[in-house]
C-alpha cells in the first residue's frame, strides 16, 4: 500500500516537470496528448521533416536572426502585456439564447460586450492581433513569411497544428483571415490554467516558431543543394 | 498583523460564497451546486450539498437572521432554501426571466432580494402569503445589457446595480405592503418602484463589476472592467451628484469590493490580491496592498543539487508557477466576515482557485 | 407593410436563408445602441485637424517636445471621420518620432503625475494601438510580382522582411518602445482603458 502510494507521488512529480508549456496548478490534470503537441509544436522538425545534420549557410542566417532580434523583445513585451490586460475573463451567460452560454467574441450578438481590438505589429509581416471579450480572447499571430518557400512551410506548419487542434485546448481550429494561427482563449481556460503560464505560452510560440521556420528552410535548403549535386555529378 | 487565514476547499472555481450570522457555516457555489461546510476547529468540513440547479449557480447569499439561502443560477432560476429538522427544503422564485439569472442578494430587511439576470431586468423578489410562493416584480427601464452585480441600501428599498453597459443606476425597488416608506434622503424624496435614482457612467466605459453602498447609505461606489473604482456622492433627487470621483488604477480590474467605514474601500479583483482606498468627498486615493509582501514561508534556500535539477528539468532555476499572492487566481467575491457600525474588522475573499480566505481589515 | 415584404425583393436573389434576423428585431441584444457608452462628440473636420496638427508641430519646432505631445493627446478628434482621426494619427506619430529614447521615460512620468496626466496617457495608449494596427493594413505590392530570385524561394539573399520594410519596421519600433515605457509608468490599467474605452481614435 505504502509504495504504491510512493510510486503515484513519484509520476506525479515527473508528470508536472514535463508539463512545460502548460503548467498547471496541483491537482490539475492535462491530457497527455496536449502534452505531446505542445512539445511536437515546439520541436516541429521532427515530425515535419526528417532531420538532416548539415548546416551549411546557418552562419549567414544566425546573424540575421541575431540582427532581428533587437527589436524582438520590445514586440514580444508588447504582446505579453496586451494579453496580461486582454486576459481578465469571467463567466458571462449569453444574452441572446437561453440557458447557453458561448465565447462572445466569436458569437458578436451584443457589441457592448466586445472589447476594441488590439494589434501589436513588429513590421507589416509580423503582427498579433487580440480580440478581447468579456469571456473570451481570440489571438492571431501573422508569421514572419520572406518568400515563398517560407510561405509553404507555415502553411504546412500550422495546419499540422490545427489539425490537432482539440488535443491543443487554445488552439483555434481556423485562422482569422489575414493570419496564420489563431488562438481561442476562454474564461474556462483561464479558470483552469494559470493565465501567466498562458500568456508564457503564447509568447514561447512566437518566439520559437520563426526559429522553427528558418531552421526548415535551412535544412530544405541543404537537402535541395545535395540533391542538385548528386543530380548534376554523373554530368561533371 | 495577524496573518489571514486561508483555506483550500477545492480545485474549482468559487462564483460566490456567504458567511451565516454566527460564522459556523460557509456557502460555497460550486459548478451546479451549493456547498455548506461547518466549521470545525481550524479548518471548514462539507456538510451538506444543495443540489438544485441544472446549470452553473452563480451567486449565493444567505440571510443572516432567518437563516434562508437564495441562489441563482444560468439555468434562469432562484431557489430559496428554507432550513429545517430534516435539512434545506427548496422552494421554486417566480422570476419570469428568460436569460441568466446573474446575481442574488437578499434585502437587509430580509423580506425581498433581488435578482440580475441576462434578460436586461432585476426581478425584485418577495414572498406573497396567500399563495404561499415567492413572487417578483421586474425592474426594466433603462437596462440596456446585462445585470452582473446588485447591492442594497440599508433602507431596503434603494437598490445598486451594475451592468455590462457600463452604467451603475440606483433604483427604487419600493413594494406596497412589505415595505415601509422610506424617509427621504440624499437619493429622493418620493420613491415608487423603478423610480431611477441615479445613472453613472466612467468616461472610459467598462462593465461593472461591483457595487455598493456606504455604510450610512450616502453614497455609492463601483469597480469596472476599466481598472477603475468610481465614488458617487448625490445631491438630493434631480440634483446634479455633489461628486463623482474617479480613481483609475494602474492595476488589472477589480471584480468586487466593500466599504470600510466612510472613508475607506478594499476591492479586490484580476489581481489576485486586495487593495484599499482612502478618501472623502474632496478626493480618493489608492493606499496600498493588503497583502503583506516578502511573506518568510514557502521561499527557502535551494540547494545546489536542486538548482541544477530544475534548469536541467525546466530550464529554468526559478519555480514561476505560484504567485507571489495569496490567493492564485481571480478574486471574484469580497464580502464583510465581521465588523460593527460600518467598520470592517475581518473580510473574507474567494475566487477562482478555490480558496477562501479571511483577512483583517 | 410587415418585415417579410420589404425584405423579399432584395434578398430573394440573394441567399434569404442566410440573412441574420436577429437584426431585425429592435430588442435585440445585436442592436445594441453603442453611443451610449460615450459622451455625445462635436464633430471635427479634416481641416480643424490639419489645424491642431500646426500647431502641435510650431510647438515640436519650438523645441517643446513635451508641451507637443501633451497637445496632441489633449486635442483628440473623437467627433471627426476617418480622415480626420488619420491626419490626428500622423501628429500624433511624429511627436513621438521626433523624442529621444532617452527623454521617453522622464517626460511620461511628468505627464502621468501632472492633473489628468493618466487620461492623457490612455489617449497615448490607444494611439500607439491604432499606429500599429494602421501599418499592418498597408499592404505592400504582392511578393511575387517582385524580382525573380525571390519568386524561386530558395535564395538566401532577397526577400528578407527587413530589407523590403524596414521603414515600417522602424515606425514600429518605436511605438513598441513607447508601448513599453507606458506600460512602465502608466501600468496595465491603462492597457485595460484604451480595450474599454468607447471614444475611438
Amino acid at each position: 500500500m505504502r509504495s504504491q502510494s510512493r510510486f503515484k507521488s513519484k509520476t506525479r512529480k515527473r508528470r508536472k516537470t514535463r508539463n512545460k508549456y502548460f503548467e498547471i496548478e496541483e491537482g490539475g490534470r492535462l491530457n497527455p496528448l496536449a502534452r505531446y503537441v505542445a512539445r511536437v509544436c515546439l520541436d516541429p522538425t521532427k515530425t515535419l521533416i526528417e532531420h538532416t545534420t548539415t548546416t551549411t549557410a546557418a552562419g549567414s542566417l544566425h546573424t540575421h536572426i541575431d540582427k532581428m532580434s533587437q527589436s524582438l523583445r520590445p514586440y514580444l513585451q508588447c504582446v505579453r502585456s496586451s494579453l496580461t490586460s486582454a486576459l481578465c475573463l469571467s463567466n458571462f451567460a449569453s444574452q441572446t439564447s437561453e440557458r447557453h452560454n458561448v465565447p462572445e467574441i466569436e458569437a458578436q450578438t451584443s457589441p457592448e460586450v466586445l472589447l476594441n481590438p488590439l494589434t501589436v505589429a513588429r513590421n507589416e509581416n509580423e503582427r498579433v492581433l487580440i480580440e478581447p471579450s468579456i469571456n473570451s480572447v481570440r489571438i492571431s499571430i501573422k508569421i514572419k513569411q520572406a518568400d515563398e518557400i517560407e510561405n509553404i512551410l507555415v502553411h504546412k506548419f500550422t495546419r499540422f497544428l490545427t489539425q490537432r487542434a482539440e488535443a491543443f485546448f487554445i488552439l483555434r481550429r481556423k485562422p482569422i483571415k489575414g493570419y496564420d494561427i489563431s488562438f481561442l482563449i476562454t474564461n474556462f481556460h483561464t479558470e483552469e490554467m494559470l493565465k501567466h503560464k498562458l500568456v508564457d505560452f503564447i509568447i514561447q510560440f512566437m518566439e520559437e516558431v520563426d526559429k522553427e521556420i528558418s531552421e526548415m528552410k535551412l535544412f530544405l535548403n541543404a537537402r535541395a543543394r545535395f540533391v542538385a549535386e548528386s543530380f548534376l555529378t554523373p554530368f561533371d | 498583523m495577524a496573518a489571514p487565514e486561508v483555506h483550500h476547499l477545492f480545485h474549482h472555481p468559487i462564483a460566490d460564497h456567504s458567511f451565516s450570522a454566527d460564522k459556523q457555516t460557509l456557502a460555497v457555489a460550486r459548478d451546479t451546486s451549493v456547498e455548506l461546510y461547518g466549521r470545525t476547529g481550524n479548518g471548514f468540513k462539507l456538510k451538506d450539498e444543495l443540489k438544485g440547479h441544472d446549470k452553473l449557480v452563480t451567486s449565493v447569499d444567505i440571510a443572516p437572521n432567518s437563516g434562508r439561502i437564495v441562489t441563482c443560477s444560468q439555468d434562469r432560476n432562484a431557489l430559496v432554501w428554507e432550513p429545517s429538522p430534516t435539512g434545506y427544503k427548496p422552494t421554486l422564485v417566480l422570476l419570469r426571466i428568460n436569460r441568466a439569472a446573474t446575481f442574488v442578494r437578499w434585502s437587509p430587511s430580509e423580506m425581498k432580494f433581488a435578482v440580475g439576470s441576462g434578460a436586461r431586468v432585476i426581478a425584485i423578489c418577495y414572498f406573497e402569503e396567500e399563495n404561499d410562493w415567492w413572487v417578483s416584480k421586474h425592474i426594466k427601464k433603462p437596462i440596456r445589457s446585462t445585470i452582473t452585480t446588485v447591492a442594497w441600501h440599508p433602507n431596503s428599498v434603494l437598490l445598486a446595480a451594475g451592468s455590462t453597459d457600463a452604467h451603475a443606476r440606483v433604483f427604487s425597488s419600493f413594494i406596497k405592503g412589505v415595505d415601509s416608506r422610506p424617509d427621504p434622503g440624499v437619493w429622493g424624496e418620493r420613491l415608487p418602484f423603478n423610480t431611477v435614482c441615479g445613472e453613472y457612467l466612467n468616461n472610459s466605459a467598462g462593465w461593472v463589476h461591483a457595487v455598493s453602498f456606504s455604510p450610512s447609505g450616502d453614497a455609492l461606489a463601483f469597480a469596472s472592467h476599466d481598472s477603475s473604482i468610481t465614488v458617487v456622492y448625490p445631491n438630493g433627487a434631480d440634483q446634479p451628484p455633489r461628486a463623482v470621483l474617479s480613481i483609475n488604477t494602474q492595476l488589472l480590474p477589480f471584480m468586487s469590493l466593500i466599504w470600510n467605514g466612510e472613508s475607506e474601500i478594499i476591492a479586490a479583483g484580476y489581481d489576485c490580491e486586495a487593495f484599499r482606498f482612502q478618501g472623502n468627498e474632496s478626493g480618493w486615493q489608492l493606499t496600498g496592498s493588503l497583502e503583506s509582501k516578502g511573506r518568510a514561508g514557502p521561499e527557502r534556500e535551494e540547494s545546489a543539487f536542486n538548482m541544477f535539477k530544475q534548469m536541467d528539468l525546466k530550464g529554468k532555476t526559478k519555480d514561476d508557477t505560484k504567485l507571489t499572492t495569496v490567493h492564485q487566481n481571480t478574486i471574484s467575491t469580497i464580502r464583510v466576515y465581521e465588523g460593527s457600525g460600518g467598520a470592517v474588522r475581518k473580510f473574507s475573499t474567494t475566487g477562482v482557485d478555490g480558496r477562501i480566505v479571511i483577512w483583517n481589515a | 407593410m410587415n418585415i417579410i415584404q420589404q425584405h423579399s425583393d432584395a434578398s430573394l436573389a440573394e441567399n434569404w436563408r442566410t440573412i441574420n434576423i436577429d437584426l431585425l428585431d429592435p430588442e435585440s441584444s445585436s442592436n445594441f445602441d453603442t453611443t451610449t457608452l460615450h459622451p455625445a462628440f462635436a464633430a471635427v473636420s479634416a481641416d480643424e485637424a490639419r489645424g491642431i496638427g500646426q500647431q502641435v508641430r510650431q510647438l515640436l519646432r519650438g523645441g517643446d517636445a513635451e508641451g507637443a505631445l501633451r497637445g496632441s493627446l489633449e486635442m483628440v478628434p473623437y467627433g471627426g471621420d476617418a480622415s480626420a482621426k488619420e491626419i490626428h494619427l500622423q501628429t500624433v506619430t511624429e511627436v513621438l518620432q521626433s523624442i529621444k529614447a532617452s527623454e521617453m521615460t522622464p517626460m511620461l512620468q511628468r505627464i502621468f503625475q501632472s492633473e489628468g496626466g493618466s487620461e492623457a496617457l490612455d489617449v497615448l495608449m490607444k494611439y500607439l494601438y491604432k499606429g500599429m494596427a494602421s501599418s499592418a493594413t498597408h499592404k505592400t505590392p504582392s511578393r511575387g510580382s517582385t524580382l525573380t530570385p525571390q519568386s524561386t524561394g530558395f535564395s538566401q539573399m532577397g526577400g528578407r522582411p527587413g530589407a523590403g520594410n524596414e521603414s515600417s519596421g522602424a515606425a514600429m519600433s518605436v511605438l513598441l518602445s513607447w508601448h513599453e515605457k507606458v506600460v512602465e509608468v502608466a501600468g496595465l490599467g491603462c492597457i485595460n482603458r484604451s480595450m474599454t474605452d468607447w471614444r475611438k481614435v
